[in-house]
């Protein structure tokens, strides 16, 4: 089982001095910390905010290489949580085959907001999310954390 | 005037990564290029800490245990067949510099814009040559850079 998850925004860990993207799916009843660098935060930023930045950022050079031999990208599975370090595929199509590929849920959130593709999470990746920890972010999120993400 | 790609390449001056340098004022990381040719005069391009970053990795065959940005593109290729043939330092405008990435696919081949960084740490991970323009050559950062650069580098031991 998979469900379709949206990006709903970035927030700041001062603790980790990382970046968290959060996925939530359709009816708002699951959600999905991942963890991420400043880097692909800011990728993930720049697609969420419909910026187009003077020169391609590594996502849209990625995208453009895709486009160049019009291999599609078709969706996105977030698959596994194993020690903290997520897992995901891309499916694409190229020359009329389908392909998967292994990849880093921020790259390949990323590509997929710059292709318009879905992203799904699989059942058990949500499950393993640990509540208790789930709470204590969802307390301390204000709406001003969501959407712009401040340098 | 259309040049032919034999011309196109004479014109052309091979370049190799020579080491990745930290800024650390400016949290930048400039890419230390030497001609092939064995020509003493540096190249150097100011990129972000985590392009520079993606470059180190190549330089030092690091092995990450996930694929970073630059392995998920060449893993495409490597899924789809298509072959990166080699990048070139195109043009430069006040301090940005412009390359152009040769890509090729059964006999189709495709360029694509891209930010120096992007194309010389894809480069690296395809054994790819990099290039720079005559034109771009001539016009890079002055020389008196390298001393300046020496300095930085004696800094940080």
């Amino acid at each position: 089982m998979i469900t379709q998850m949206q990006v709903k925004g970035l927030m700041f860990d001062p603790y980790n001095n990382a970046y968290i993207v959060i996925l939530r799916d359709d009816e708002q009843s699951e959600m999905l910390p991942i963890w991420v660098g400043k880097s692909e935060a800011s990728s993930i930023s720049l697609a969420l905010e419909n910026v187009a930045p003077p020169r391609p950022m590594t996502h849209d050079f990625m995208k453009s290489y895709l486009d160049a031999f019009d291999a599609k990208v078709i969706s996105v599975v977030i698959t596994d949580l194993n020690e903290n370090t997520y897992y995901s595929k891309i499916h694409l199509t190229y020359a009329d085959s389908e392909y998967t590929v292994d990849s880093r849920p921020s790259d390949a959130i990323a590509l997929a907001l710059r292709s318009h593709a879905p992203i799904f999470a699989s059942e058990s990746v949500i499950r393993k999310q640990t509540s208790e920890e789930l709470d204590q972010w969802l307390e301390n999120l204000k709406p001003e954390d969501f959407g712009k993400l401040d340098s | 005037m259309e040049m032919s790609e034999s011309q196109e390449k004479e014109s052309l001056i091979q370049l190799t990564v020579d080491r990745v340098v930290e800024d650390s004022n400016t949290d930048t990381r400039i890419i230390v290029l030497t001609r092939s040719d064995g020509a003493a005069e540096h190249f150097m391009v100011w990129v972000g800490a985590s392009e520079g970053e993606a470059i180190k990795r190549a330089v030092d065959a690091a092995i990450t245990p996930r694929p970073m940005s630059h392995d998920l593109v060449k893993s495409f290729g490597e899924h789809f067949g298509i072959k990166t043939e080699r990048v070139v330092l195109t043009d430069v405008k006040g301090s940005t510099y412009y390359a152009t990435v040769f890509l090729e696919n059964k006999g189709v081949g495709r360029t694509i814009d891209a930010r120096p960084s992007d194309a010389i740490a894809l480069a690296l991970r395809c054994q790819a040559p990099i290039y720079v323009t005559q034109d771009v050559w001539r016009r890079r950062s002055g020389q008196n850079l390298d001393a300046w650069l020496s300095k930085l580098e004696t800094k940080e031991v």
